[in-house]
């Protein structure tokens, strides 16, 4: 673990020069001024007809800085990190973590490590099935029901990803003609599950409930809501008291795909929904446990009767090879660390008022955040990537996101922060993070 | 069918992406181009209004609906890769030389009435309308985000019958796009818009795309 090492790099202010090239647009760099989406669609015959182009523009555009993903860790996903610099070739040691999602610090607590080891003794490394045939181990029986006994729900199934979840979970439920109604910035899964679905599918804007309602508004038919408990983009929440209010009017069933909420939200973690006492309001749980549990998996909580309908037509469940019995074990023992210690998320949510104060402080532009998830804005597409690499060179990892993964120019950096950092660590990362801004004109 | 390119200078331009419903999408387009999807069902309707101040065809205010299609890949190295591709179902200009340049030379369906524009600009905001004999047509509104200048090389497809054609066009000036979803839209019913259902059609566009002072120069006409 890097947890306590001081971080090898000190915050380096730009020379003049430097700065200078710094501030440069995108003008004379055409690589830069493309992006994923130009090579996504294109007419013709051959399916291999966007290869050349885009392995053409990908050679320039990786050098000139466009991809900062996929920097290999090499240590655990702890609030200090040490990453490959794939410029350089050389380690970079001791940078303060903002990237992993590992809200509540469980994935590298030693119950969870020993939990694994143990599992592994037993179970060796896969679980070498599908869970409706070999897969499921009494471990994987063990965590839904505790997944249920937690939810307060009757009963939960255990996907191999949080991504998996939504779309085993959307296309298992509904069918051609019927209605899907999704947050227009529901999560990728949650629209490829609908695709899937073949259902026809609407999107209101982003929170809005008027436009909810004229999207459910004139259809007669199966309808579903979904909405997310926390945006993962811009750490908002969705006015869910009035969603749940227009869906009911509608006669439509609600899902909430509590990924980033789970575990943080309500006084026992069990959601945004807890926090807004809509429990029983909202027909469809899902979760992750990739997140605040720092494992992997996702699940489904609800009903008995919708529980045991999904077993029978989630295909992406049936059809995966289930969680490995060592990731489950993982999982078990840091979903009873999250429920057992609420000192966790008093710690992660004291963390949050203090960064977000930190950066409010330095005149750090945060967006509309209303959780553990804080969008640093940059808005300026053509420089994320270079004020990236100044962050992560001064002693920093956060991931950028660019369009198209946000809007164009909704360019940012997203920070999540964890009950395990300390205020020594955000304060630190809040000065760095506001020094390369500053540097750059981002804030004053 | 005569093969001509064309230069046409701008003083303003605006190119605003919406929503649209990919089943009217498909019924406009025809069979051998597919819209681009931004999302599930939903396809991409570009408003684009350009006050032309020098041309082939004279000066003139034009008005096009266009709907978002997949370019021919091209090669990156020779910056033959095109950004987007435009499918201009209809269109409608101030004046009958331009008409008749544009429905004649590159195909583009026009409608026959001649239009009148105003583009207003005030605090980083740029207001068009534009309406003909039989009434208003469009009242749009884009804001601006950062300045820069730029060129972008973008496909525009036609048909002339049965013949399928395709002509590059370059777009270069001073130039800002976001996607704040600062703008707005309303379409009125008039026949430039029978084709739209206007109740489907996002009011706010998901991209604005306001340029200045710059060139169009479409390139000839090729055949698929």
């Amino acid at each position: 673990m890097a947890d306590s090492k001081p971080p090898d790099t000190l915050v380096k202010r730009p020379t003049v020069e430097t700065r200078s090239r710094l501030g440069d647009a995108d003008e004379d760099r055409p690589a830069m001024q493309y992006d994923y989406t130009n090579f996504y669609f294109g007419a013709g015959e051959d399916p291999f007809a966007l290869l050349d182009p885009f392995d053409a523009w990908w050679s320039e555009a990786e050098p000139e800085g466009y991809y900062q993903y996929e920097s290999p860790l090499q240590s655990a996903p702890s609030t200090r990190v040490d990453v490959l610099d794939k410029k350089t070739g050389e380690v970079r040691a001791g940078l303060i973590n903002f990237a992993s999602y590992n809200y509540l610090g469980l994935s590298y607590r030693a119950e969870v490590k020993e939990a694994i080891k143990a599992a592994v003794d037993v179970y060796g490394g896969g679980s070498s099935g599908s869970p409706i045939l070999s897969g499921t181990t009494a471990l994987h029986q063990e965590l839904s029901e505790e997944v249920a006994h937690f939810k307060l729900k009757e009963g939960a199934l255990v996907f191999p990803t949080g991504y998996s979840a939504n779309v085993g979970t959307i296309a298992g439920l509904m069918r051609s003609g019927d209605l899907i109604v999704a947050d227009q910035w529901a999560h990728a899964s949650i629209v490829d599950g609908m695709v899937l679905s073949k259902a026809t599918s609407r999107f209101f804007r982003h929170n809005n409930v008027e436009d909810l309602e004229r999207k459910l508004s004139g259809f007669n038919g199966k309808k579903l809501v979904v909405v997310e408990g926390v945006y993962s983009m811009d750490g908002d929440l969705p006015p869910l008291r009035d969603i749940v209010t227009v869906s009911k009017k509608y006669g439509a069933r609600i899902m909430i795909d509590e990924a980033h909420s789970v575990f943080v939200f309500g006084d026992n973690g069990r959601g945004v929904v807890e926090s807004l006492d809509l429990e029983e309001e909202v027909d469809i749980h899902l979760g992750t446990f990739s997140k605040s549990l720092g494992g992997q998996g996702g699940y489904t909580a609800g009903s008995l009767k919708l529980i045991n309908y999904l077993r029978g037509f989630s295909r992406s469940r049936f059809f995966s090879c289930a969680l490995a019995p060592t990731v489950v074990a993982g999982v078990l023992t840091a979903l009873r660390l999250a429920r057992s210690e609420p000192q966790l998320r008093t710690k992660l949510w004291d963390n949050v008022r203090f960064m977000n104060a930190k950066l409010d402080g330095a005149g750090v532009p945060t967006g509309a955040s209303a959780s553990q998830v804080i969008p640093i804005m940059v808005r300026d597409d053509a420089r994320i990537f270079r004020i990236g690499e100044e962050l992560f060179r001064a002693g920093v990892f956060i991931n950028p996101v660019k369009y198209p993964a946000v809007p164009k120019h909704k360019s940012r950096f997203r920070m999540s922060i964890s009950a395990a950092h300390t205020h020594d660590d955000l304060e630190r990362g809040a000065a760095i993070i506001a020094g390369v801004l500053r540097d750059f004109g981002v804030c004053q | 069918m005569p093969v001509v390119a064309g230069s046409y200078a701008f003083a303003t331009g605006v190119s605003a992406f919406f929503e649209m419903p990919t089943s009217d999408a498909r019924r406009i387009l025809p069979d051998h181009l597919e819209p681009v999807e931004v999302t599930h069902q939903r396809s991409i309707l570009a408003v684009t209004a350009f006050h032309f101040t020098e041309s082939v065809a004279g000066p003139h205010v034009e008005l096009m609906f266009s709907v978002i299609v997949p370019p021919v890949p091209g090669q990156w190295k020779q910056r033959q890769h095109p950004k987007a591709g435009f499918y201009p179902f209809l269109a409608a200009t101030s004046s009958d030389e331009s008409r008749q340049h544009r429905s004649e030379g590159f195909s583009i369906p026009h409608i026959t009435d001649d239009i009148d524009a105003k583009f207003v600009e005030s605090a980083g905001t740029l207001r068009v309308s534009i309406w003909s004999r039989r009434g208003p047509i469009v009242d749009l509104t884009v804001t601006q985000h950062k300045w820069e200048s730029t060129t972008h090389l973008l496909h525009t497809f036609m048909m002339d019958g049965n013949r399928r054609l395709k002509s590059n066009l370059q777009v270069s000036g001073r130039y800002t796009v976001h996607e704040n979803e600062r703008g707005r839209m309303t379409l009125h019913h008039h026949p430039m818009t029978t084709a739209l259902t206007l109740d489907e059609i996002s009011p706010y566009p998901f991209r604005e795309h306001w340029l200045k002072d710059g060139v169009e120069l479409f390139h000839p006409l090729e055949t698929l």
